[in-house]
Parts: structure tokens; sequence; C-alpha cells
């Protein structure tokens, strides 16, 4: 049978979701038998193969212009989409900067903080443009399976990855799996 | 008609007339979510999450404010309640700040709980963003509007607990905002800091400044304690994490403080900075110099021994327990023959008529507070004079001077004109007087309700009703003595009379160990077992927390010690304990 093929990405994020699928340990060599990881910000090929993959799944919330491109292109490249950990699910610790609004956490960060000497907002026409509210994926792509949790455990990643394998959905996660923190 | 009967999913219940649904539905072990329900607040159905079905009824009804009635038929977990409570909590987590990643009570908070139990994996509607404030102008308290729920439990046990009715709702709609005194910084409100109000809120909305990212609620451990900071002894829980007391909690169980604290016993503790005595000392040439427990008891024992019983006293702070009470008592009078067994703190002497406990403001009509500021002194006292107003009685408050509670008062008196309050009383049905120490007159004026009111004696020592009980009553001035031995616990009284040698087991320093030839450390309430009474003859116990600073002891144990190297017999915890509470049930019997 050929391997299942997944992608991940990520978007306003921290990098830790990914730390903490990384902690499945030694499962992943298991996983490997049946699955095959096509791209991902961890590993040589970054982007998601234009022939498609299966899983495709995301990190972090929707901040910018970028992260919109970023999600959309995944899902239009997988079959099946999940959104993980708090950021991509909720919004989670970048959406902290609805309560100020993006242009006020904008002037805080560059020109405003203490240690900022002749501070300029960043405005390169290569960098995203921010959006005025941060938002979980969901609102800019449709998510076909959630897995909260700052970040989630290991083993709800292993958890819904087994389950997928095996043919089932898993709608929610079991409550020993499932936390918002 | 003693019962109702209900069926509830099917199953027959049995309950009192006036049950509402929800207390028939938990007796009947049927768990329906909650989350403004709060068992020791009157219920108001503001969040309608135990809607229920109730068949007759067009619309669900919440189950918490529903009352049975006779055959009524309800449904609890049906799948139209599950969609429905599911879009109530949806919109809940829609309208404010509610990522728990970055807030306090993440893992213990009731609204998660209510996330996890119906799977919101995501938000289900668009998220409110507009900010709401957060007020950090209190000295122990913040609340963050973003985090509140709007359940209005702080409200109500601001005003059914404490009876200050500091909290309200400010502004309408979404806009709505828990608020103090209508709008008014939280610092500079009505407020009495008693915490009620953080301990019942169900998420991070309020929290305390000392306790607040402290651990989460799974790390702490509890520990059932009592206060000691005034005769109220209030039933408190200490919660502790890694050897160290994070917060002090009130115990919902406890008969009289049920879920309220003060200040002073709640926060105060945890801010004590005063420098504590961590290990034995002896006088030598002038000096106290440190020395080892077996050193400083030899020579304690050595000059208790050498004392011949007239000239050997012994003089107690009320902040000592009913156990180290007891074995001074058995060591000094009966082992040493002691000649003065004294109370560093004033006695309130009991006045003549029927003893009452501070339950009994529950149900008073009449309640004179006569010769102590209850606010300053004992504020848990207060708090319940106050809610027995709130629930119509009438309070006298009979004081020359200022007093806490005259705003509250339908009547403020001189002591001149205790006769009106006598009056007032002797027409009351259940009168209740607090009284502190009074002048003859009043005493003699205040026979003439003996027979009918409930007399509490509010003690201005924590434990004087024991050390009453036990046999210490001189005034505290230990002339003629040649050696004092003084049990001071947590509290800085009491001063050392020059050529007279002193013992002294203290928790901090003050000028009575300054002065001592042998100091003690002694463990303050958190680093201790021991029982306390409080003013009213109740006994409450409190368990070890953590581990005595440097080498201190609990106040029984240094005495037990003592009575050790005296080859005297002593008793363990439990049977001094037990020996203490006989002796103090039985002096307050007789």
């Amino acid at each position: 049978m050929a391997k299942v093929k997944i992608a991940t990405d990520w978007l306003a994020g921290c990098a830790g979701c990914h730390m903490s699928f990384l902690d499945i340990d030694e499962r992943i060599v298991k996983l490997l038998e049946s699955v095959e990881f096509t791209s991902s910000p961890i590993t040589d090929l970054k982007h998601p193969p234009e022939e498609g993959v299966t899983v495709g799944i995301l990190e972090g919330a929707i901040c910018n212009s970028h992260n919109v491109e970023v999600a959309k292109r995944m899902r239009e490249r997988c079959q099946i989409l999940i959104a993980v950990g708090d950021c991509a699910v909720f919004g989670g610790v970048p959406a902290m900067r609805n309560l100020c609004g993006t242009q006020e956490a904008l002037k805080r960060a560059y020109l405003e903080t203490e240690s900022v000497v002749d501070g300029v907002i960043p405005d390169s026409p290569e960098l995203g443009t921010p959006l005025p509210m941060v938002t979980g994926i969901d609102k800019v792509v449709k998510v076909d399976l959630f897995i909260p949790g700052c970040p989630p455990r290991a083993d709800a990643f292993y958890y819904a990855l087994t389950e997928l394998l095996a043919g089932r959905t898993p709608v929610v996660l079991p409550p020993e799996l499932f936390t918002y923190d | 008609m003693d019962t109702v009967t209900i069926t509830i999913n099917g199953r027959q219940v049995d309950v009192p007339p006036g049950t509402t649904v929800l207390n028939a539905a938990r007796q009947a072990g049927i768990d329906i979510p909650t989350l403004c329900h709060f068992p020791s607040l009157i219920p108001i159905g503001a969040c309608r999450l135990c809607l229920v079905e109730v068949k007759g009824q067009r619309n669900p009804q919440p189950a918490c404010t529903f009352p049975v009635t006779q055959g009524m038929e309800v449904q609890t977990d049906t799948p139209r309640l599950y969609e429905m409570r599911k879009f109530i909590l949806s919109m809940l987590f829609s309208e404010r700040n509610h990522f728990c990643p970055y807030c306090e009570l993440s893992g213990s908070c009731e609204l998660q709980d209510l996330g996890y139990r119906f799977g919101l994996d995501h938000f289900l509607f668009e998220t409110y963003t507009k900010p709401f404030p957060l007020d950090a102008s209190h000295r122990h308290l913040v609340i963050d509007h973003n985090r509140c729920v709007l359940c209005a439990r702080c409200i109500r046990a601001c005003s059914e607990i404490a009876a200050n009715h500091t909290l309200g709702l400010g502004n309408r709609g979404a806009a709505t905002l828990i608020s103090c005194d209508a709008d008014a910084p939280w610092g500079e409100s009505t407020c009495v800091s008693c915490g009620t109000c953080a301990q019942v809120c169900p998420t991070g909305a309020i929290i305390d400044r000392r306790s607040s990212y402290m651990g989460r609620n799974r790390q702490l451990d509890r520990v059932a304690s009592a206060c000691n900071r005034c005769s109220v002894v209030c039933a408190m829980k200490v919660a502790v994490r890694g050897g160290r007391v994070v917060r002090i909690e009130s115990d919902w169980e406890a008969p009289v403080n049920g879920g309220l604290l003060c200040e002073r016993g709640r926060f105060e503790p945890l801010h004590d900075e005063r420098e504590r005595v961590t290990e034995p000392m002896i006088r030598r040439e002038g000096r106290l110099m440190a020395a080892t427990w077996d050193d400083a008891l030899e020579a304690a024992a050595e000059k208790l021994r050498g004392a011949g019983g007239a000239d050997l006293g012994v003089a107690v702070s009320g902040d000592a327990t009913n156990e180290a009470l007891y074995t001074a008592a058995k060591l000094f009078r009966e082992d040493l023959g002691a000649s003065y067994l004294g109370l560093l703190n004033r006695n309130v002497p009991k006045l003549s008529g029927r003893s009452g406990t501070l339950a009994d403001l529950a149900t008073s009509d009449l309640v004179i507070v006569v010769g102590v500021d209850l606010m300053k002194e004992m504020p848990v006292a207060a708090y319940l004079s106050k809610r027995a107003v709130d629930k119509g009685a009438r309070l006298i408050v009979v004081d020359d001077g200022d007093n806490g509670l005259a705003p509250f008062a339908s009547l403020t008196v001189p002591t001149s004109d205790i006769a009106s309050a006598v009056a007032a009383a002797a027409a009351a049905g259940r009168p209740v007087v607090l009284h502190g120490g009074v002048t003859g007159e009043t005493a003699e004026a205040l026979k003439k309700i003996a027979d009918k009111a409930s007399f509490i004696a509010m003690q201005p020592g924590v434990n004087a009703f024991a050390a009453t009980a036990l046999g210490f009553n001189g005034d505290g001035r230990a002339a003629g003595t040649k050696v004092l031995y003084m049990i001071l616990g947590e509290q800085t009284v009491g001063q050392v009379i020059p050529g007279q040698f002193t013992i002294v087991q203290a928790a901090f320093r003050s000028p009575a160990v300054e002065g001592a030839d042998i100091v003690l450390p002694s463990a303050v309430w958190s680093e201790r077992a021991g029982s306390l009474t409080s003013t009213d003859g109740r006994i409450l116990k409190a368990d070890k927390a953590v581990e005595p600073a440097g080498s201190a002891k609990a106040d029984w144990e240094i005495l037990a010690l003592l009575a050790q190297k005296m080859g005297k017999k002593s008793l363990s915890f439990d049977e001094t304990s037990q020996a203490a509470l006989i002796e103090i049930k039985g002096k307050e019997r007789a």
C-alpha cells in the first residue's frame, strides 16, 4: 500500500506544536512505515507538493495576508486539513493583539518599546500585510479536525494520525487529550 | 404534604416541596451542567446552562431556580438541550477573552471544564474583541473584566455572604461590567477585602495578587486549618505548594463562617514579614546566644526545678493552642504548683445570661453590640451581624466613640443610654448581645434581658475562652514571681520585669524576647497542628500545613518536651487534644 502523504506548515505560531509532535519520539519510526512527510517548515522541502497530499497540518493563527495565502495553499493541496494548537484553533497568543488593535500593537512593538532607537514599522512589500483581526484558521479555510492545546500533547497528534490511518475520523479528541492549554 | 414526587429522566425522585429541579436531580445523582450556580448562594438562573425540559412548559426552564411540583416530569439530557447548552457555551466563549493558556485559572476554571465537557474544540462564533478594563487598584485583588462571564457569583457573595454590597452590575447588554459602589475603582471602594468574591469566581476574572500564577489548582494541596487572628476562629483551608503557603481559603462547610474570612485572616498572614525567632537562645554574659534545643530546655528545666511554686508564674497570650494551654496548666499548676497563671490579653468576663453562639445571629431579630468595635477587632462577627441586618434584624450599637458597625445600626447610643437598647431587646423575639468589656452599670442593665438574650463575650485574645477555662485568669502582671514562663506564640505582647528570670517561647522577635533569659522558638499557625477555641466555645482544629521556620516547634510540643526534661509525664498530641477538649468543654458546662 502506498504511503499516506502528510504535509505540515506554520503560520503565526511559535513552532511549539511541531516540537510537541516530535515528542511522539520513537513512535515516529512506526508511523513512517505508513506515512510520508512530503514537506514541512523543518525539512528541506517547505511547500506542500502541487500534486497534493492526503493530510495537511497547520500550526499558528491567521495574522497577516501571508498566513492567509499559506492556509489557502494547504487547503487546496490536501484532502483532510487539521488545525493544531490554540493559535490555529482559536487565535491563541497572537490573538491577544485583538485586545488592543493591530496598529496599537505595531506601534508598541516597533516604536514605543523601551529598547527601540529610531524605530520604524516594517512595511516591506515582501512581508505579509497585518490583518486588523487575528483569528483561527477556520475563519479563512474549511478545517476538518481541530486539535486544541498549547501545545497539543504528543499523544493527541499520535492519536489523531493513527485514527485517520485506521480509516476513522476523530470528531473530538478523547477527554484525556483534550486541553486548551 | 412532606414530599413532592417528580420524575427526572424517567426516574422517580421524592424531595421536600420548594426544592429546585437542580437540587432534586443532584439528590438523585443526576448531573446537570451549571456555571452561575453556587451551592452557598441564592440561585438566579443567569447562565442558562442548566436548562431542562419540563413537561407542560413551552420553553426549557433553568433547573437552578425552577421549583418542583407534584407529578412534574423533567428531562435533563435530550439532544435539544445538549445543542442549546453548547450554543449558550459558545456564546459565552465568544463574548470576551477566554483564551486559556495565559489564564491563572486554567485547570480549575468552570467555564473551561464545560468547554471540555461539550467538546468545544473551536469557536463556533466570531469572538468579540472589544477590550474590557482591568481593575488592579485593590491591594489584594484584581478583576479582569475580559474573563468575566457575568454569573454574578461575586455580587451575590458580596451581598449574601459578606453582607457588604460593594459589588453590583454596571452598564447594559454586552457592555455589562461588575462594578464597585456603582462606579468606583475597587481600591477606593467600600470593599472590606474579605476575598469571598475571588473564592467564588468560576473563571479567572477575579484573582488575588499574592497567590496568582504560583501554581495550578492540581499542584496545590489543601490543609484544614483554623484562623488565629481573632477569637471568632474561622475554619479555613490552606493551599500549599512546595512547602509554602500559597493561599488561604474559607471552608464552605464551616458551620459559622462558611465561605467567609476577613482581610486579616485571608491575606495578612501571607504578608507577615515580622522577624522570626528561629533557634533556641540562652542569655550568656548579658547577650542572647544561640543554643541547642537540649541545652535550652535543660537550662529552663533547671531554673523551674529551682523555683518554688510561690516564685513561679506562667503567662500566656491568646495565641496559645488548646493543647499548649492544657500542657502548660498541667505542668505549671499541677506538677510545679505555680502561684500565678495569667493571660496577657485582656479577658472579657462573661456577663450573666444565656451563653449564645455566633450561629444565633442567623436567626436573631435584634443584635446589640456593646463595648467592642467588631469591624476592627473581629470583622467576621461584624459581617455576620450585618447579614442579620440584611435579613431584617435590628442592630443596636452601644458605644461612646466611633464604631465600625454604627453606619449599619438602626440605633447607636452611648453607654449611658444602655437602657434604651435593653428596652428594645426586651421587646424583641430572639435578641443576641455581643459584648466586650463593659462597666458594672452596663452589666447590671443587661441583666434585665439575661433570660431572653444570647450573650457572647467577644474576647480580645484569640484563644482566651480556652485560656480562661483552663485557669489562666491572672491579669498579665506577674509581679512577685521570680521565674516567669511566657507563651507568646505569634503575639508580641508582654514585657520582661527587671529581676525576674524570664523564659519566653515565641515565634517573632519582640521586646519580651529581647529581654528574656531563655528563648524557645515556636511555630506559627501554618507550621503546627493544634486546636483553638472560639469566643463562643467552638473548638476548631488546624493541621500542620508547612514545616516550621528554622528549628521552631509547635507551642504544645515545646511544653511537652520541657515536661519530659523535668521527669514529668507528657501526653501525645491526640491525647493532649482530647484532654484539653474535655477540660474546656467541662469548664464551660460548669
